[in-house]
């Protein structure tokens, strides 16, 4: 059993339950341990740069589209023609091919049916997946953590209404949660007081992905915090004269704080994932907006003679999706090496 | 329809052909001939896919190509199009009536005997008055284009509201089979109307109801005998009706039509390429991966068939900034139809008119603001109009290469000066959206494909007359003077005379190009792809009811 006491503060993320493995030795801070674990694990490291690599690929998407390939992502060039190897060569042909791969500035990667620029869109669209999952992942870990600690401190009433919500969002599968809303919101946008979303926004997919997983993490902090707030340390802090608030801050926060950790590469990984699948089916990512998921169910269609159109960002989102997913592990297994136990445990508890 | 634009071209071709017809039982062929069930083999099944399943099995209900090529052979009109390809295919004749109609000289009255001996294939006989209960079901039913009824039959208005209990525009008589039809104003391309499967004849009694579950008995060369909505149908030729011996009119060559519904339009081209199945729907989209492979290997299989169309993009006249001319002009400036042609895949014809080729009164002139694009004046306009910048939402649909074509024409509004985003909509719920008020789109993608041959089919969407709240077809908006003028004196002119008017047209098409209401880019071809199990040749493409299953016949 893992000792838990009222001197654990912020940056010492223990948890009821937990092991905290081999002692930590003398004035190493348990976040400066994990990152010792973290550099010991080389496929999480790799994974990790993998991950880091995209991500920089496609922060330079303007600065290839406007020096390498002079085109923007929505820029057609249905007409146009282009000069492969000295020969002269349309970008889409008179039935309708595009060109495939030119292995040079201009349509490296081939054109789509609208003569727009593969890879100058694949850069495009990566941006606007990893930006709609780290908002979706933002939102997510934001309001679970708040109402994981809230239900689990208050219990009683806030519990009950906050865990019946929690529970009608549970019960709809996140695809067709997410088609539905998508589907909804990207005619008319959102519209919440002052605060307007076009339908096209990258906003909506990101607020509708992240609102669809916020069970998935809140129901594990929440079973996390109904143990934590039984514990002396929080006795304590109360018996100190501590408020609700400021015992949820300075005593619980902290303590949650690493599943928190752990959870966010994860969490990344399904944002990414899911944009994809909403927006193949239309109800993420709007047009012309590019993603990865859109470039697909663009693609599909003339995948017999233009496999690349569908197979190239196809690849970017396994890749993407892949390193955060082992970087994500490698972090949890260094933070927190029972967490997934743990996890399974709360999960359970929450849902008895 | 929806292949839904334009059964109007017909009207115009229909007046001609009511002219052959009259003259020799209007056996008039075009190349490629009319449809006969002399000759051929006998018998056999051939299987049908279609990727957008029928909106109904209804005579009284459909209004889309896929439910109108099995309805037109199955249920027989007063009048119906001859079984011909090309503009033959236009010409209206005698269906179940004896003749062409009795027009009056006003315009007003139409009068038409029913043909002696007729019955439905179930063996009921045909009664002149099951001619008003089926225009009265197809009120009631609220079929898409009753309003063809509606505006034009007196008695029809006040029997949709209620306010009577059955049309009195229209008399009949059960022992004569005389039917006559009384209009509130003359409307020239009523014949047309009549040509619809929505005007054919079900018996007196039939429900007032939905019955694609289980399709009313009809009078034509088929019946449908199956039907599971979105799976497919069935259908088998109608043994009663060879011996009702009405001319020109196939009396089949296939026992049974299967029907099935395959949604991935890939799996169905490659179906048909690879002779698992028989018939691929025009009214699909060839995948364009698959069009070398089925030029190559299926070219004596395989045909672009022209159809009297125009694909438009519509720009809302009430609306910054298409409210200001040179807004509208310098898209009509900017567009390269080249372009379009190429995003459908060689199936669009390049055009700048209204009135496509085949509809009289199609203009032959230089497109008013020119052949080729001219981004400079394009851009120049805007800058000048101070309209740079200004926000515009290009509506469009998801299928392609619809889809394609909003996404050029987005890009082709940033281009010169507006800043554009797109509104991509379902297919299924995208005109009725567009055409409420409370959706008032700026811009964006239309068609109309012909209902019947005749201009004032197209020019319904011109019409100010049709601006509507909701289901409104004049996305534009258009209220112009001239053209109001101009309708109220051509409307009426009968489709048999339309040639007397054609230069009328052709003047007015050509004002509306210039006053750059819409953006026209041509119109659209549909393919005629066959397994190599089916005589290919003896198949009749008809221009308003696409692929003729009654000429279907086996090798």
């Amino acid at each position: 059993m893992a000792t838990v006491d009222s001197t654990v503060r912020a940056g010492a993320p223990v948890a009821p339950g937990a092991d905290v493995g081999p002692p930590a030795p003398a004035g190493v801070g348990p976040y400066r341990l994990g990152l010792r674990r973290l550099r010991r694990n080389k496929a999480a490291l790799a994974f990790g740069l993998l991950f880091l690599v995209i991500v920089v690929l496609c922060l330079c998407a303007p600065i290839y589209a406007n020096d390498v390939a002079h085109t923007g992502p929505n820029a057609n060039h249905v007409t146009d023609t282009v000069k492969v190897g000295g020969v002269t060569k349309d970008v889409v042909g008179p039935t309708g091919e595009p060109i495939g791969p030119t292995w040079q500035g201009r349509f490296f990667l081939g054109a789509d049916q609208n003569g727009r620029d593969i890879a100058v869109r694949l850069l495009y669209g990566g941006r606007n997946s990893l930006e709609v999952g780290a908002i979706a992942t933002l939102i997510t870990m934001t309001l679970a953590t708040l109402v994981g600690i809230v239900a689990g401190f208050f219990r009683g009433f806030v519990d009950g209404v906050l865990a019946r919500i929690l529970d009608l969002i549970w019960a709809y599968p996140v695809v067709l949660l997410g088609i539905a809303l998508g589907t909804s919101l990207a005619l008319g946008g959102i519209s919440l007081g002052p605060l307007h979303l076009q339908g096209n926004s990258l906003l909506v997919p990101a607020l509708i992905i992240g609102v669809v997983y916020i069970p998935y993490v809140a129901k594990p902090i929440r079973g996390q915090v109904l143990g934590l707030r039984e514990q002396e340390f929080v006795d304590a802090a109360r018996v100190g004269g501590a408020g609700p608030l400021r015992i949820m801050w300075s005593e619980i926060l902290p303590n949650v704080s690493s599943t928190i950790v752990v959870f966010v590469p994860l969490m990344v990984a399904n944002a990414i994932l899911l944009e994809a699948a909403l927006s193949y089916l239309g109800a993420g990512v709007q047009p012309l907006n590019p993603s990865w998921g859109t470039m697909i169910s663009d693609g599909i269609r003339l995948i017999p003679s233009a496999m690349h159109l569908t197979f190239v960002p196809g690849i970017m989102l396994v890749l993407a999706v892949l390193g955060i997913n082992v970087f994500g592990d490698g972090v949890r297994d260094a933070l927190d090496p029972r967490a997934k136990v743990r996890l399974e445990e709360h999960a359970e508890e929450a849902s008895r | 329809m929806q292949v839904r634009a334009g059964l109007a071209v017909a009207a115009v071709i229909a007046a001609l052909a009511t002219v052959v017809a009259g003259c020799g039982g209007g056996g008039s062929t075009t190349s490629g001939g009319t449809g006969s069930s002399s000759g051929g083999r006998q018998g056999g099944t051939a299987t049908v896919l279609m990727g957008t399943a029928p909106d109904y099995l209804d005579p009284q209900l459909t209004y889309t190509s896929q439910g109108f090529e099995p309805t037109w052979i199955s249920y027989t009109g007063l009048l119906t199009y001859q079984h011909a390809n090309g503009t033959a295919g236009g010409v209206l004749i005698p269906g179940l009536a004896t003749a062409l109609p009795t027009i009056s000289a006003d315009g007003k009255t139409y009068a038409l005997t029913l043909r002696r001996g007729l019955v439905y294939s179930d063996g009921r006989a045909v009664r002149a008055g099951d001619f008003a209960y089926s225009i009265e079901r197809a009120i009631k039913l609220n079929w898409g284009g009753k309003s063809f009824f509606t505006n034009y039959i007196a008695g029809a208005s006040a029997y949709d509201t209620g306010r009577a209990g059955s049309i009195s525009g229209i008399t009949t008589d059960d022992a004569s089979g005389r039917i006559t039809i009384r209009l509130t104003q003359a409307y020239g391309a009523f014949s047309n109307v009549l040509g619809f499967p929505a005007a054919a004849l079900v018996p007196t009694g039939t429900p007032m109801k939905n019955l694609t579950t289980s399709p009313p008995p009809g009078v034509g060369a088929y019946m449908i005998t199956s039907s599971t909505p979105n799976r497919g149908f069935t259908l088998q030729r109608n043994p009663r009706f060879a011996r009702l011996g009405i001319p020109n009119i196939p009396t089949g060559h296939l026992d049974t039509v299967q029907v099935k519904i395959v949604s991935n339009t890939q799996s169905e081209a490659q179906q048909v390429l690879s002779n698992q199945a028989d018939v691929f729907d025009p009214g699909d989209t060839l995948p364009p991966s698959l069009l070398p492979q089925i030029q190559s290997q299926a070219r004596d299989r395989f045909a672009r068939e022209p159809i009297p169309s125009t694909f438009y993009f519509f720009m809302n006249t009430t609306k910054a900034p298409f409210d200001n001319p040179a807004a509208r002009q310098a898209v009509n400036y900017a567009i390269d139809r080249s372009a379009m042609e190429r995003l459908a895949s060689g199936f669009l014809k390049p055009g700048c008119f209204f009135l496509p080729e085949g509809i009289v009164g199609h203009p032959t002139s230089t497109c008013p603001y020119g052949e080729s694009p001219n981004l400079a004046r394009a851009r120049q306009l805007v800058r000048s109009a101070g309209l740079a910048g200004t926000p515009v939402t290009v509506w469009g649909e998801q299928r392609s290469p619809r889809r394609e074509y909003v996404d050029y024409y987005t890009d082709l509004l940033n281009k010169i000066g507006f800043r554009a985003t797109e509104k991509i909509i379902a297919d299924t719920v995208y005109f009725p959206t567009i055409g409420n008020a409370k959706t008032d789109p700026q811009t964006g993608f239309a068609d109309w494909i012909q209902d019947f041959p005749n201009p004032s089919d197209f020019y319904l969407l011109m019409d100010a007359r049709s601006i509507q709240p909701t289901n409104n077809e004049n996305f534009s908006k258009v209220n112009d003077p001239r053209i109001q003028r101009e309708l109220i004196r051509l409307n009426p002119v009968p489709a048999t005379r339309l040639d007397t008017v054609a230069g009328d047209w052709r003047a007015l098409d050509e004002y509306t190009a210039r006053q750059a209401y819409v953006v026209v880019y041509g119109s659209e071809s549909m393919p005629k792809f066959f397994s190599t199990r089916l005589n290919f040749g003896a198949a009749v493409f008809n221009p308003t009811y696409l692929n003729d299953w009654s000429t279907f016949q086996l090798k």
